[in-house]
């Protein structure tokens, strides 16, 4: 890592935890009174998305052994189970806290055993599993609710799960995790390229959840135009990072001749 | 709040079907051959994609040719052998139209790098393969491996599906309870299918790979990750039928 200044991963994650849980909260507190509150709900999903880009680019870099997508669909695939399990136990306004818990959980466990059983050497994978699939939860949870206008149960089944949006949340923001480091990987990688990009694709899945809400006309402009503006201004700041990047020459040696190969 | 105890101790036979499920999934993985970026370029033998890609989307064939079926047939075995054959035709369609590509586009011949004669069809192999690469295109060994692969994964899919759809008391032909069901094996599906792509670490080949060897440990790795999910994925489903409306 050449640059000087890195966000430390644990501001990252409180930023994620932090961000992603009030955000999720402010919009399940806030939407029955006025719908147009579950952008909270977007922007809790995109500050957990960055967390997640991070992590993923922390454990990504160790060089997990098959492609970075692997990753971010673990985290959407534990994100989901965990989700419509905490929903479903019907807590009430507990419910998306147990939802992030139990991903966390799951994370944990499902590190623990590619690094126990499968043998995976890299010695984040515990720490990043867990953070990925709490980063996973909380993304769907903002973006649920978004299209649902709430995080009730059956609302969230009807609306999301049944009209097939929870798919579009899977992909998309598996996307806004995955993608960043898979693009911007290499010795010319830096954070605040990768996490704009980050930034930049959860908009979108902002823009895609606004425009999916049944939460009402109010509530479809507000994302909406929320999710445009997050993503005008992460793209052109992402846009800078990569012209500050490209002009700037960075030696990465030679490629390694036939016989230094020996 | 819903009976969790009472809900998994009624479902134990069903959870059992899952992790069974689960670790078919994470078997099937193994037979499948995965070239990744390589074989994209077509310098490894395989498709030229991500295990959790082409596992994924076999195994999802599989869970929509079980929801077809199960709509009109509850019969377990007609549910799990029309997802085991949805994922093999899946995976055999993807194959072949990979094998044009590579024969009539890039231009090079299915051969192995693993292995001097091909176990099904005895030809030499070695001769064929270009310098420098480990092999290209889509041999008959890897053919009929993936074709396996696609059945166990799809087996595994629809066993899932079948047992979370047995976990409900709502109706099958419920779409709320189809799309639950659905939403959560393909999470499981994509869990247990990136388990075992870390434990091939890259690509393989199929089961003439010396790298097919590890798959105990994924198998392993595999059943004990699918207990707790397969704990969730009960709780949520059975508590379906308790929430008005749908």
């Amino acid at each position: 890592m050449t640059e000087k200044k890195m966000i430390p991963p644990n501001t990252l994650l409180a930023f994620g935890v932090v961000g992603g849980l009030v955000g999720v909260y402010l919009a399940y507190f806030l939407a029955p009174m006025n719908p147009i509150f579950v952008f909270f709900g977007a922007l809790g999903a995109v500050c957990a998305s960055v967390w997640g880009a991070d992590v993923v680019r922390r454990v990504a870099s160790y060089g997990l052994g098959t492609g970075v997508p692997s990753i971010g669909m673990l985290a959407l695939g534990m994100g989901i189970i965990a989700v419509l399990f905490g929903l479903s136990l019907g807590l009430g306004p507990a419910g998306p806290l147990v939802a992030f818990i139990t991903s966390c959980v799951i994370g944990a466990i499902i590190g623990i055993i590619s690094k126990k059983v499968v043998g995976m050497t890299i010695p984040i994978m515990v720490s990043a599993t867990t953070e990925i699939a709490g980063a996973g939860a909380l993304l769907i949870l903002g973006l649920s609710i978004v299209i649902a206008g709430s995080l009730d149960f059956g609302v969230v089944v009807t609306e999301v799960v049944t009209t097939g949006f929870i798919m579009m949340i899977y992909i998309a923001g598996g996307m806004a995790m995955l993608h960043p480091h898979n693009s911007n990987l290499g010795p010319d990688e830096t954070q605040d390229r990768l996490l704009a990009l980050s930034a930049e694709k959860a908009g979108i899945a902002v823009v895609l959840s606004g425009f999916a809400s049944v939460a009402g006309m109010g509530a479809i402009a507000v994302t909406m135009l929320i999710g445009l503006f997050i993503w005008y201004i992460f793209w052109g700041k992402y846009y800078g990072f990569v012209k500050r990047d490209a002009y700037k020459v960075i030696d990465v040696g030679m490629l390694p001749t036939e016989e230094e190969m020996q | 709040m819903i009976d969790i105890v009472g809900l998994i101790a009624s479902n134990l036979i069903w959870i059992l079907a899952i992790v069974i499920g689960g670790t078919l999934i994470s078997i099937s993985v193994h037979f499948i051959p995965v070239g990744g970026a390589p074989a994209a370029m077509a310098q490894a033998t395989g498709i030229g994609t991500g295990t959790v890609m082409l596992a994924a989307g076999a195994g999802i064939a599989g869970i929509i040719a079980a929801g077809a079926v199960m709509a009109v047939n509850q019969d377990l075995w007609v549910v799990i052998g029309a997802a085991a054959v949805g994922a093999a035709v899946m995976l055999a369609a993807t194959m072949i139209v990979a094998t044009w590509i590579y024969a009539y586009g890039v231009g090079v011949m299915p051969v192995s790098a693993k292995v001097k004669y091909d176990p099904i069809t005895k030809y030499r192999q070695d001769l064929y393969v270009s310098q420098g690469t480990e092999g290209h295109g889509i041999p008959t060994v890897a053919y009929v491996s993936a074709t396996i692969g696609g059945l166990l994964g799809g087996l595994g899919a629809g066993l899932a599906y079948y047992a979370l759809m047995k976990v409900s008391t709502l109706p099958v032909t419920n779409l709320n309870l189809v799309a639950v069901v659905s939403t959560f094996t393909i999470g499981f599906f994509f869990i247990n299918s990136v388990i075992p792509s870390y434990n091939i670490v890259g690509t393989i080949e199929g089961f003439h790979d010396p790298k097919f060897k590890k798959w105990p440990k994924a198998a392993i790795a595999s059943f004990l990750a699918s207990i707790p999910l397969g704990i969730l994925a009960v709780v949520a489903v059975g508590s379906l039928a308790a929430v008005g409306g749908l």
